[in-house]
């Protein structure tokens, strides 16, 4: 971490503070206040959903982040367990009536029991075999447990519809934009200080220790197997979460919302940001959402010449999204963290270059 | 991170019976364990030391040296690098009444046999294994030696001599002391005399054997008082302890100011890490010697070489505003607002961020002393707004007798005599000072104190002039100056120190003394040049290999003529010579405090000085190198004499 000249620690618990200098305090204020005052006073509706979705990318990302970047484990089927979270939350919600903050940690733990059970067969397979494995979780869980059978819990039929008023915290009803955009907020910023500050614990040293090299983690003295079970279950956390979140947008849950492609879409979200750092999520996140938002922008104005443009918008959407993962894997394979982190580094090292 | 405080602090009255013990028991009581005394950088963080503690190790270490038999007016031999735990044995002590006696920490076998001996120092206190086992070959030579003291554990398990013993045993010993006899070590603090001798340094003598100088209580005290007249130093402030303790510069600070004004010390985690460990810090108050300046100069100008276009522009603008409002301030004149202005600019885009690498952001004072800092260096701190000044003195008037004014600086001179010090110029042009810091004698010599000091005048040596400000101008030592072919006198040492600008070139020793013209052995830096040799596809292996490429002589020759420029002709540099190796105190070539020792090299490279003054292009040179840890191995190769062709004045 770059200090300036005159910062020095009397004790390991200042030497551990997150924010150490008046100026990074103060740039976390203004952050803080700008996310909480500025952009709910300032931004209009469509500013508020669109940041609605970089949240929700965000959290549900973060799991990505979690067994990919920290623990090394490729996973392609987490939207399986944001399903299992949404469906959670949805089913406790309507058929017992459970208050939403209940079901929202009823559903991480869930998602985070049935992450676990998928993690199982990480004990024994790696690489490819492990990618096979966790494909088989998003099509077990999705295309057949939740279609086949809970979606027919309470004989609602092929979706859970969920009318305004049924999403409350006590007598706060969240049926708006801006409401979801607070939950929002408060998840994100919940979730972000609980993996920066858990990454940099034992539990986090063994995952990246089994990232790095698992045997030599192994020799160590790393149990491999408990913290790979153990980073599958935070990631199904993380992910029980994100669903939980995602119902209080919708106004209906159905298994569309939770395709395999939404699986790659986060693991593309991740390598954007950068693999292997929390803020690589929120880049990642950010710069996914927002292009997309752009290219809407781009498009519809051409949609007046090329009318079929409206309706093929998703498979330039998904053009721009191999465009992007192959643009960023040749020219910034490190990701836009790296970049941040590099120009941060041109102006702490200024007026030299190392 | 306290801010600086912005009162005057009281100042300390300094009666004959005071002493430093005594002040540090009053300084102790006065802030217990509410102000941190000393820090030490371990594992990682800044461990502090309050004063309450401070004074309890001192006073328990105190109370164990008297328990194994220490009496007034013994002398205990320390050596170690900077430490806490060197800083308490010194003040125990002094407890005590004994006097210290600190050795280099890199001296070599007999200087520390020859220290020893001399000074019958009875106890030595080591840090560690080397220290000990120094101590262990050396003891049978000096029969005064009773009690080894070591502190760090590391490798001494197998060590059973009975003369050694741990410090934390002799605190034990102490504290047992302490219930026999409760009040007993106040009462030995309370025997002590501003008079008594308190510390005996060895002078790191240019020329003869090293010469103990005897300093009192009242020399130090009074020393770091007038010093903090001029500029004074606040309990909040932060200093960093990294220079030897046997260099009087270092007592000056953490003693004689550390105990008046009460600030805190810090102590690097090793010697290799003070730069980075200075920068954590943060220091308001620095001294140090010439060295570390130019090494700070040569890093900065090493990065601005390898530094991307717009970072080198923007560095380039920066230094020119800030060497026009430098010379503006040593001129003296009123600096126009624009200039100010853009002074301000340069101090958000540059300066701040230059001063932040180098750990200078928080500085108020910069001394530099021990020897002159060339005036290029000078000039380029004040262009980056440090205020660095320059301190003249010798051990002998216990450290500092002169000193530039922070509004008052010109970087020719050394600045203006402290208070209660007078300066004077004898009539054959040597310095000669009075002050309350004079000191008793040297030690055992008394020939040689008869000679230094006359009618309580103390003779320095050096050569020099008071100019029309009231600045004493500090030319050379006197036996260093050259005289040229023209008959002028001129003084090497500010063409060496031109020279070592150069962030290639690490020492130069120029010759010219009675010869036809004026030449200089170059020792260049190994890492600079190196890389500047890598980047150009230039081979080499070694040093030695690396010093006689013709493309680096061509490097050392561009400077060469930079500096000839603006100088009288017969001062030019007309031939040079790249030597082989850097100079090294184990070779004897320069002091602890790293000046050259001309006499010495002189001596030794007597081939290189005759080849510089013949027709001959290059010097067969068959000598031997002494390794710290003693090896021995020879050397033989042919160093190239280049000439450098005089310019004609446009």
């Amino acid at each position: 971490m770059y200090l300036p000249c005159g910062v020095y620690h009397e004790k390991y618990r200042q030497d551990h503070a997150w924010w150490q200098t008046t100026f990074v305090r103060a740039k976390m204020i203004f952050l803080f206040l700008l996310l909480l005052v500025i952009i709910p006073q300032f931004a209009n509706l469509y500013l508020i959903s669109v940041a609605n979705i970089v949240g929700y990318t965000i959290l549900a990302a973060m799991g990505v982040q979690l067994l990919i970047g920290y623990c090394g484990q490729i996973t392609l089927g987490h939207a399986a367990f944001i399903a299992v979270g949404a469906y959670t939350s949805a089913i406790l919600m309507l058929q017992y009536g459970l208050p939403y903050p209940v079901s929202i940690a009823a559903a991480a733990i869930v998602a985070g029991l049935w992450s676990v059970l998928f993690g199982l067969p990480s004990a024994r397979v790696k690489g490819f075999y492990l990618i096979m494995t966790t494909m088989a979780a998003q099509f077990i869980t999705v295309d057949f447990v939740i279609t086949q059978y809970v979606s027919k819990i309470g004989g609602r039929g092929h979706y859970f519809s969920l009318p305004p008023g049924t999403i409350t915290v006590g007598p706060w009803v969240i049926d708006s934009e801006m409401k979801v955009y607070y939950v929002m907020i408060i998840l994100v910023i919940l979730c972000t200080f609980g993996m920066a500050n858990l990454l940099r614990t034992r539990v986090g040293r063994a995952w990246i220790a089994i990232r790095d090299n698992d045997i030599a983690a192994e020799a160590m003295g790393v149990n491999v197997v408990k913290y790979k079970l153990l980073a599958f279950f935070v990631a199904g956390v993380l992910g029980g979460i994100a669903g939980a979140f995602w119902i209080s947008s919708l106004f209906f849950v159905s298994p569309e919302h939770f395709t395999w492609s939404w699986s790659l879409w986060l693991v593309g979200v991740i390598l954007i940001g950068g693999v292997g750092t929390l803020h690589g999520t929120i880049f990642g996140s950010m710069f996914m959402t927002l292009v997309l938002e752009g290219l809407k922008f781009a498009f519809m104005p051409l949609s007046g010449v090329y009318p079929q443009l409206l309706e093929k918008f998703l498979y330039v959407k998904e053009a721009a999204f191999g465009l992007a993962i192959v643009l960023f894997l040749l020219f910034e394979p490190k990701g836009l963290a790296y970049r941040w982190w590099q120009i941060k580094n041109y102006f702490n090292l200024w007026p030299f270059s190392y | 991170m306290s801010p600086a405080g912005k009162a005057s602090p009281a100042e300390i009255e300094i009666t004959k019976d005071l002493t430093l013990p005594k002040l540090l028991l009053w300084t102790a009581r006065r802030y217990g364990d509410r102000k941190v005394a000393m820090r030490e950088k371990e594992f990682g963080i800044w461990r502090p030391i309050t004063w309450k503690e401070y004074l309890d190790n001192v006073k328990y270490l105190a109370l164990g040296f008297t328990a194994l038999g220490m009496e007034r007016g013994d002398k205990v031999a320390m050596i170690g690098d900077n430490r806490p735990e060197g800083l308490w044995a010194e003040m125990a002590t002094m407890c005590v009444g004994s006097i210290g006696v600190w050795l280099f920490q890199d001296c070599l076998i007999d200087e520390v046999q020859y220290i020893i001996d001399h000074s019958d120092a009875k106890f030595l206190v080591g840090e560690g294994q080397e220290e000990v086992d120094k101590a262990l070959s050396i003891k049978d030579k000096c029969p005064e030696l009773e009690r080894v003291i070591w502190d760090d554990p590391k490798g001494m398990r197998d060590y059973d001599d009975p003369i050694l013993i741990s410090l934390k045993e002799v605190q034990r010993l102490g504290r047992e002391m302490e219930k026999r006899e409760p009040g007993l070590f106040e009462d030995m603090v309370e025997k002590g005399d501003g008079d008594d001798i308190c510390l005996l340094f060895y002078t790191s003598g240019t020329t003869a054997l090293p010469k103990g100088a005897l300093l009192t209580h009242y020399n130090m005290l009074k020393m770091g008082q007038n010093l903090m007249r001029v500029d004074p130093c606040y309990e909040s402030d932060d200093f960093v302890s990294f220079l030897p303790f046997a260099w009087i510069g270092e007592q000056m600070m953490s003693i004689s100011c550390g105990l008046q004004a009460g600030f805190s010390i810090n102590f690097p985690e090793e010697p290799e890490t003070v730069l980075e460990n200075l920068r954590e810090i943060g220091p308001r108050v620095m001294f140090s010697s010439a060295r570390l300046y130019e090494q700070m100069v040569r890093t900065v100008q090493v990065k601005y070489l390898d530094a991307s276009f717009t970072k080198r522009k923007t560095y380039e603008m920066a230094m020119n505003i800030g060497y026009r409002l430098a010379d503006m301030k040593f001129a003296k004149k009123k600096i126009p607002w624009w200039w100010k202005g853009l002074g301000y600019l340069a101090h958000i885009t540059v300066w701040k961020k230059l001063r932040d690498h180098l750990g200078l952001s928080r500085i108020r004072n910069a001394y530099t002393g021990g020897s002159a800092i060339g005036p290029d260096h000078f000039r380029y701190f004040h262009a980056i707004g440090v205020n660095l000044k320059q301190i003249y003195g010798q051990t002998e008037i216990a450290g500092i007798s002169v000193l530039h004014r922070s509004d008052d600086i010109k970087f020719d001179t050394v600045g203006k005599p402290i208070p209660e010090t007078e300066v004077r110029i004898t009539p054959d042009g040597e310095i000669i000072s009075r002050s309350p810091s004079v000191f008793k004698g040297y030690y055992k010599m008394p020939e040689e104190t008869a000679r230094t000091l006359r009618d309580s005048w103390l003779y320095s040596g050096d050569t020099g002039f008071i100019d029309e400000d009231g600045h004493l101008v500090f030319f050379d030592r006197t036996k260093d100056i050259i005289v040229l072919s023209d008959g002028s006198r001129f003084s090497p040492m500010y063409l060496e120190s031109r020279l070592k600008f150069s962030p290639f070139i690490k020492d130069a020793w120029v010759i010219g003394d009675k010869k036809p013209y004026v030449a200089a052995v170059i020792c260049i830096d190994y890492g600079v040049v190196g890389k500047w040799a890598e980047d150009r596809g230039i081979p080499y292996t070694s040093y030695p290999e690396l010093s006689q490429e013709p493309r680096v002589y061509g490097l050392v020759e561009k400077v060469v003529r930079q500096v000839n420029k603006g100088l009288p002709k017969a001062a030019r540099i007309r031939k040079f010579i790249n030597l082989y190796k850097e100079f090294d105190a184990d070779d004897d070539e320069l002091t602890r405090t790293r000046k050259i020792r001309r006499g010495f090299i002189e001596e030794r490279y007597r081939d290189i000085v005759e080849g510089l003054y013949t027709q001959a292009d290059k010097v067969h040179m068959d000598t031997t190198i002494t390794y710290e840890n003693g090896r021995v191995s020879r050397i033989r190769t042919d160093l190239r004499i280049a000439e450098v062709p005089l310019e004609e004045e446009a």
